[in-house]
């Protein structure tokens, strides 16, 4: 069920919202995991069994590798098998057709592939039980003796999709206590309107451009460039979108989750943007594979093979194919170069600093959105005139005329002003007394505006689905 | 304490519109039909185990949710008003409005779809017209994108490589241009059409290009009493002012015998259809509308020459102004009859054929059977 949706607004929360906020404390959580797995089941009924093996899986090797803490091999025999159970099940619905194809590609054999279905959200989950196990190893966490506890933790509606992937550390606490308040609910609400807002009204334009482009048969440079510009907007808004919503709703429900983005567009190294981009995705490399291989207090060679299989898998993550390995690789090279050598120009130059990280995200984009690496190519040809295309087309002035207001949005969303803006406002005496009107009706407007939106039945895919 | 305020205020909104939306979501009695978007509306889907099974009877739920909104209509508008106003979109959904008309935007020319067009009509003309003597005649009408696109910034397909592509196709059909007869102003504000009594000038040139003669052009002009909302207005979703449907009548139309064969049986019906003109769509009260062959005779005919007219929904209130050049026509649209059956209800012994179709058509054919 997409967060973006009339069953999603209109059926689904307000019904968990009367039963969650008119049960006592004790089954609060027991609503939220049924209403989690029918959430869940809702998008995929088939494979909603996967994820509760997956469940089962987590508590039972928690509870076994602190039972045998005592003994290291028992222990460590426990969250491997944890470990290859999750792994393997996301290897099998995930790569298995990726690792096929390409053998078949080395052996000149044909093994025909098994076209299996993701499950939704499966590299979410998988990594979140994860963390849950390692942490239990590593002694961070005690083991979850409550299987509903634990089985909410992971089935979590809000964030089960497309994440933030959500450590059992930082909400641990807040799963067995947690208080409900005026301000902490209308501050989910806010942030939930919020993301939904960034979703519809812009992802999802933007999301039609993007089509609109790859659809065309007049390319021009201008189109190009247009493409670039629209899709990194598009990506942010509907992932940071989503995280928002997910941030709101935990609010609702008395949870806090770590946010998940940070202005990443305003970064001026590739370094910072991934400090700001994903950061559940990129603090969990870090945590659970970076670090246990050494991190950089290593060898220098030591290093760059470490720094190069994290992101080599974290692009993997991302996607079975070619193309997110390469995308994954493609940071690891400049985060290489930025510690080496580029950083300190970087830090010397602010303006120049901005327009490469742009232009190196934009080009990243292209990779992560190209049906494979050919089209890659040929997309960033394009941003040069390859091919002989004209400089500027019709089409693309119509579109570039058309998506202008979305896109100046859009630029003007990625920064931190809109932020500022309203924070300054409300420091003020004048400004405080308007926000506390206009607050309200703004979601309110926003609300139906984007009901209006899903009504007509507009474009609205969730990118992050597919991960 | 202005936090607190905000905080409570901010709750109550919120829950007060999801609540108050979900009960109307709820509760609202299902409707059948959307009058303004001319189609029937997703009815609450059949609860199956299969179906939920594999996840159809959830897509078939959000459709219905989307369907059956309350106050669909202004939210359809809302959305309209915030793509076109707030975000200065050119376009909603392909629609948009410049100089009083809405159109929808129609292009590339889909190459594809013009070489399906022709190969339908060679067909045609290999089984049924080769040896037979029929003339053949080609006209194309020109969507409203043709007047309106360029002048106000909207991209258009090339109409004179669409001209030019069906003439090298068809090279067997002598091509009537009727290009030049037309403007803006002969098309309604809110519909695809043209105004049939705008198009005197039109039928005239293909008469004349089929070397047949209109004995009647003497016209009474009528006007419908109500007003005439045509498929743009529905699918815009803002508020614009109606059309005025005028229609044509004459002696000779009125002493001329529509047949339809729709069902296979012949049924005899009006020109124009008064009970259509107040229906969901007037313009199909011309000729009776979308049927896939109908016959028109004219007693008064000061000629034996007959028509085969391949059409759309253009010549419905074309087709009346050519009938007095002829003592029968046959219209036929090869949507709703496959081609490979013309043979079981037409008798090609010929009769000057013509094919006549609209642009928009030709670049999307492929509903031709």
């Amino acid at each position: 069920m997409l967060f973006s949706s009339i069953p999603f607004l209109y059926y689904f929360l307000p019904v968990v919202l009367l039963l969650y906020f008119a049960v006592p404390k004790n089954f609060k959580n027991g609503i939220l995991l049924i209403a989690s797995l029918f959430f869940y089941a809702w998008g995929e009924p088939r494979n909603v069994i996967f994820m509760i093996i997956s469940i089962l899986c987590g508590y039972g090797c928690g509870l076994l590798i602190e039972k045998f803490r005592q003994r290291k091999g028992l222990s460590r025999l426990f969250l491997t098998l944890s470990v290859l159970i999750c792994l393997g099940m996301l290897a099998y619905f995930k790569y298995v057709d990726f690792f096929i194809d390409n053998f078949n590609a080395v052996t000149g054999l044909s093994v025909p592939l098994l076209r299996i279905a993701l499950p939704i959200g499966i590299s979410f989950y998988t990594f979140q039980i994860l963390s849950y196990t390692v942490d239990v190893y590593r002694g961070n966490v005690p083991a979850q003796r409550n299987l509903v506890t634990l089985a909410t933790y992971i089935a979590l509606f809000p964030q089960l999709i497309a994440g933030p992937i959500v450590r059992y550390s930082t909400v641990a606490a807040q799963l067995e206590s947690r208080t409900h308040s005026v301000d902490k609910v209308a501050e989910g609400f806010r942030r939930f309107v919020m993301g939904l807002a960034k979703k519809i009204l812009i992802a999802n334009a933007l999301g039609e451009l993007c089509d609109i482009f790859r659809a065309s048969d007049d390319k021009s440079v201008l189109f190009y460039w247009l493409y670039v510009l629209a899709y990194s907007i598009h990506i942010y808004f509907d992932f940071s979108g989503y995280s928002d919503m997910a941030i709101g709703l935990g609010k609702i429900f008395g949870l806090d989750f770590l946010e998940n983005f940070n202005y990443p567009f305003i970064s001026r190294s590739i370094t910072e943007f991934w400090r700001r981009w994903h950061m559940s995705l990129g603090s969990w490399f870090r945590d659970y594979l970076y670090i246990p291989l050494g991190g950089n207090r290593v060898s220098t060679a030591g290093w760059l093979r470490n720094i190069f299989i994290v992101w080599l898998l974290t692009g993997f993550w991302h996607g079975a194919a070619w193309t997110f390995i390469i995308w994954g690789l493609y940071f690891a090279l400049f985060l290489v170069l930025e510690k080496f050598w580029l950083g300190k120009f970087l830090k010397k130059y602010q303006f120049l600093s901005h327009v490469y990280v742009l232009f190196l995200v934009g080009i990243s984009f292209i990779i992560f959105n190209a049906a494979d690496m050919p089209q890659a190519f040929s997309d960033m040809g394009g941003l040069f005139g390859a091919g002989g295309i004209p400089l500027v087309s019709a089409e693309a002035l119509y579109y570039l005329r058309s998506y202008a207001v979305i896109l100046l949005l859009g630029i003007i969303g990625s920064t931190p002003l809109p932020k500022q803006l309203a924070l300054r406002l409300e420091e003020s005496k004048t400004g405080s007394k308007v926000l506390t009107v206009l607050e309200p009706l703004v979601l309110v407007v926003l609300m139906i505006v984007m009901t209006a939106f899903l009504v007509d039945g507009s474009f609205n895919p969730f990118l992050y689905f597919r991960f | 304490m202005k936090a607190k305020k905000k905080s409570i205020a901010t709750v109550a909104v919120m829950v007060l519109l999801i609540a108050g939306l979900s009960l109307f979501c709820w509760f609202k009695p299902q409707n059948a039909f959307s009058d303004s978007e001319r189609r029937a509306l997703a009815k609450f889907p059949g609860l199956d185990f299969s179906e939920v099974l594999s996840g159809d009877f959830m897509s078939d739920f959000e459709t219905y949710t989307q369907d059956q909104f309350p106050l669909r209509d202004l939210f359809r508008r809302i959305k309209a008003y915030a793509v076109l106003g707030a975000f200065q979109q050119k376009d909603n959904g392909d629609l948009y409005i410049a100089d009083g008309y809405a159109s929808k935007l129609e292009f590339p020319l889909n190459r594809d779809m013009l070489s399906y067009a022709a190969d339908r009509f060679e067909f045609i003309r290999k089984t049924y017209l080769e040896g037979t003597g029929s003339k053949i005649y080609l006209s194309i009408v020109p969507d409203k994108n043709y007047f309106l696109a360029g002048p106000n910034g909207y991209p258009s397909m090339d109409y004179e490589e669409l001209v030019e592509t069906m003439k090298e196709h068809m090279d067997y059909a002598t091509y009537i241009d009727i290009f030049p007869l037309l403007s803006l102003e002969d098309y309604y504000y809110t519909d695809t059409h043209w105004r049939q009594e705008a198009i005197l000038d039109v039928a005239e040139a293909l008469a004349k290009g089929m070397n047949a003669e209109l004995t009647d052009t003497d016209y009474t002009v009528n006007t419908l009493q109500s007003p005439f909302y045509g498929v743009y207005y529905g699918q815009s979703a803002l508020p614009l002012a109606p059309d005025t449907l005028k229609y044509l009548t004459s002696k000779t139309l009125a002493d001329c015998i529509l047949t339809s064969y729709n069902t296979g049986e012949p049924v005899v019906k009006d020109i124009y259809d008064m009970g259509a003109a107040t229906g969901r769509d007037p313009y199909e009260m011309f000729m009776a509308g979308s049927d896939a062959l109908l016959v028109v005779e004219n007693p008064s005919a000061k000629t034996d020459k007959e028509l085969i007219l391949f059409r759309d929904s253009f010549s419905s209130s074309l087709s009346p102004l050519l009938v007095s050049a002829y003592s029968k026509i046959t219209i036929v649209d090869i949507r709703y009859i496959p081609s490979k059956d013309l043979g079981t209800y037409i008798d090609f012994h010929g009769q000057d054929v013509l094919f006549l179709y609209s642009t928009m058509l030709l670049n999307n054919s492929s509903a031709f059977k």
